[in-house]
């Protein structure tokens, strides 16, 4: 049936994403020293971007929208917010 | 927090580790504002549902943030629908009807803003509770029509300043108390009500996972969800607003099952709300006279939830 | 093949409904529809009907509840008049252009204000445009026979568009005639479980039902709306044949011709008010006055062409509506009929009639002084503006 007839698309593969990584202002960069592998940030991640990888949390960038959360609820202070393009 | 794992055998792992293993049902990229509590909640609450789930996301932020979909995309890894503003919890139950009559077990929840679950959709919500029917109703409550610009609704919090009871010289913000869902719903006979923050997230997952559980009526859960844009803060401190709220009475976290009420999280000495409202440009223009209005409001509400959850031997009737 | 009982209009709806096996019933009363939910609550009660049956406390949610229902696959059906039908418009209008099928009975009720309960087709008349297709029936042997065909014709994969039964408040609600109601085995024969698959609500199948829509795929969907429309105009006929052929009883299409073939004039009309109209006819013919009847059956999708077939040649024409067509001096189906004759080659001279609003009589009176006008109008009298059948 052609996708095209009825109100729902007939292909549900698709997944509709926006590149949410381009809005970011800061990136979160993470200080594996001072970090206690609480998972908090893990937690409260709004686009669940941090994830245990190889037994350590680690932050990915692809979705960041730099909002923040993480570092500032990082107990140990651990995360810092850097401005895009700095290191 | 138990799963069981490949081989059948059941391992005990806390709620850190569970939410890092279960999997996002939404999709990767939507476009909720940065530091969204709501896409927090919808993201937390999937994971936990599980595949085994129809969606139901009423207009208002998520829905507008692409979780129902665009064009022949779908925004989430479940079924999604979104009904009318007003009609989520009477859709569902035509939904789970048909499930029932079919003999299947499927989660129907619904994740709905305030405005459609406090204002307009209400009827059908109770309507649907006083049926006892099977459905879970999250409600994310960011006090207000956020999506479609930060327009009052009957849970925002007096004084608020919104775009539709904006601060100015005659105007002082909303005039009226926040609506008491969470309690209006206990009233319902409901078979499990409870409030939820982000930022007690231990408690927030044995809530959600009891949610699931429950299979004899209507399930309702409200949570909070702070809203960086619409209350003014910095998107970082999401959490940490949530966590104020819980701290100062102002949003207490309680579960009623059955008609028992427990008061989860029992605070010897509270904040003054004032250390919350401190927090957010929407309450900057209040007079002392309002921020003590809300003062009693949250203190008469807490007396009136630790009476009901000493009660809880008294509820055999 | 079947047993003959008298009941109302309202039970003959229920009997239909219940014949047709829906797993959800959505249940709101309100006058004069109320005994069609009673009826199919006794039916549950009594085990003689399995299904789930929703006592909502709106029509809005009795809409949304069927569109749920419809949704995750299963058959629905509810009822409901006038002012349920305004509460519910904004479902209603959803349940069409999703393309969900279903038959929902209408007791037709006038709309308030002034303050009524009684028979019109306002309520009907006025969401004509939502989508649905909407057939007017005569008596109620005709209102348990149509809600099976409805079920055909709503579920065919070249349709997938609900369908409003229509039938006139009191007048056939409350009345009670001789009904034929076929055995479960019959209908089970003449409508099997539906399967739907072009929307599935299902965990096995995810899918976004009703995504956000921009507007150049919107018309793609609205125009294959329509066109499906214009195709129910023929399956209709196709259903009504294939249903003759099981039960015995036919109505035909959108339109039923009475004595049309050597007329001169028409009365045109739709609903209830057609039995007594053709009592009319019969006793104006033995005058010697060649008029005819047109009975419009299916107000949606509109059976344009064949309304312009009937009219070709014929003298003069007056349509009778129970309902008002606000912003013109005339009813619906009046503003309706002369917009198909104006695809004629020549004009056929015509006035508008409306009467019977908020359960007032149509009387055989009021069509015999009908007929009269209608035929000094042909005779080259003075047309008419609208004619009001007051009392």
């Amino acid at each position: 049936m052609d996708k095209r007839e009825y109100i729902t698309p007939k292909g549900d593969e698709g997944i509709y994403c926006i590149d949410t990584a381009s809005w970011r202002t800061f990136k979160p960069v993470m200080d594996k020293a001072k970090c206690i592998e609480c998972g908090l940030c893990s937690v409260y991640c709004p686009v669940n971007s941090i994830h245990k990888v190889e037994g350590k949390y680690s932050i990915s960038l692809e979705y960041c929208k730099g909002c923040g959360i993480c570092s500032n609820e990082c107990p140990k202070k651990a995360i810092d917010m850097v401005m895009e393009g700095e290191e | 927090m138990c799963l069981v794992n490949e081989i059948g055998g059941v391992i005990t792992v806390n709620y850190i580790e569970y939410l890092d293993t279960q999997e996002d049902l939404v999709s990767p990229g939507i476009s909720a504002c940065q530091g969204c509590a709501a896409e927090l909640i919808l993201r937390t609450t999937l994971k936990i549902m599980g595949r085994n789930t129809v969606l139901a996301i009423p207009p208002g932020c998520m829905a507008g943030a692409g979780c129902v979909g665009w064009n022949f995309d779908s925004g989430v890894k479940v079924p999604v629908h979104i009904p009318l503003l007003d009609n989520t919890a009477s859709l569902l139950t035509g939904v789970k009807k048909v499930y029932e009559a079919d003999g299947r077990d499927i989660n129907v929840v619904a994740v709905a803003g305030d405005g459609a679950t406090s204002d307009c959709g209400f009827q059908s919500m109770s309507a649907a509770a006083e049926r006892g029917e099977n459905i879970i109703y999250i409600c994310y409550d960011n006090e207000g029509y956020m999506n479609t610009g930060f327009q009052r609704s009957g849970t925002t919090t007096m004084g608020s300043s919104t775009s539709t009871t904006p601060a100015g010289k005659e105007g002082h913000g909303k005039e009226q108390q926040k609506k008491d869902i969470p309690m209006i719903m206990a009233m319902h006979n409901a078979a499990y009500v409870a409030t939820l923050s982000p930022s007690h997230m231990s408690d927030f997952v044995k809530k959600m996972e009891k949610a699931k559980s429950i299979k004899h009526g209507f399930v309702y859960l409200h949570i909070l969800s702070p809203c960086p844009t619409g209350w003014r803060f910095d998107g970082k401190r999401s959490i940490e607003v949530a966590r104020k709220a819980v701290e100062t009475n102002f949003f207490p976290l309680f579960e009623v099952e059955d008609g028992r009420y427990t008061l989860n999280v029992v605070n010897k000495n509270p904040k003054p709300v004032t250390e919350l409202m401190g927090m957010m440009k929407k309450f900057s223009h209040l007079s002392p006279e309002t921020i003590g209005e809300v003062q009693k409001n949250v203190n008469r509400r807490y007396r009136l939830l630790t009476t009901l959850s000493e009660m809880k031997n008294d509820m055999e009737g | 093949m079947g047993k003959v009982i008298a009941i109302t209009g309202n039970t003959a709806a229920a009997k239909g409904a219940a014949l047709a096996r829906p797993k959800v019933i959505a249940a709101y009363p309100i006058t004069p529809q109320s005994s069609v939910v009673e009826h199919l609550a006794q039916l549950a009660a009594d085990g003689e009907l399995d299904t789930k049956m929703v006592q909502v406390e709106s029509e809005h949610s009795a809409m949304s509840v069927v569109q749920g229902a419809v949704m995750a696959g299963g058959r629905a059906f509810t009822a409901t008049s006038a002012q349920g039908l305004a509460l519910m418009y904004e479902p209603y209008f959803r349940m069409s252009t999703l393309r969900l099928p279903m038959v929902m009975a209408i007791a037709g009720r006038e709309m308030t204000s002034p303050e009524t309960i009684w028979g019109g087709q306002q309520d009907t008349i006025s969401v004509r445009d939502a989508g649905w297709i909407q057939i007017y029936v005569e008596n109620n042997q005709e209102i348990l026979d149509m809600v099976l065909q409805g079920y055909r014709l709503a579920e065919n994969k070249d349709i997938l568009i609900p369908v409003n039964i229509c039938y006139d408040g009191f007048y056939l609600s409350h009345l009670i005639e001789g009904v034929n109601v076929p055995g479960q085995e019959e209908v089970d024969g003449f409508l099997p479980e539906y399967k739907q698959t072009h929307v599935i609500f299902d965990p096995e199948m995810p899918m976004a039902v009703d995504p956000m829509t921009p507007g150049e795929l919107l018309m793609e969907y609205r125009k294959s709306h329509l066109e499906a429309m214009q195709r129910a105009l023929n399956v209709l006929e196709d259903v009504d044949r294939e249903f003759a052929a099981k039960f015995g009883r036919s109505y035909g299409g959108a339109v039923e011709e009475y004595k049309c073939g050597d007329a001169d004039i028409i009365l045109v009309t739709m609903g209830s008010m057609s039995g007594t109209a053709k009592e009319a006819i019969d006793i104006k013919r033995n005058e010697g006055i060649r008029v005819g009847l047109m009975k419009v059956r299916m107000m949606r999708p509109f059976p344009r062409k064949k309304i312009a077939e009937v009219l070709e040649g014929k003298r003069a024409y007056a349509v009778v509506d129970r309902n008002v067509c606000f912003g013109w001096n005339s009813g619906a189906l009046y503003m309706e009929v002369k917009a198909a004759e104006s695809d004629l080659e020549s004009r056929v001279t015509s006035f508008p009639v409306i009467g019977g609003l908020g359960g007032a009589d149509i009387s055989l009176d009021h069509f015999l002084s009908v007929i009269d006008e209608l035929d000094s109008c042909e005779k080259g009298g003075k047309s008419h503006e609208c004619v009001w059948l007051m009392k």
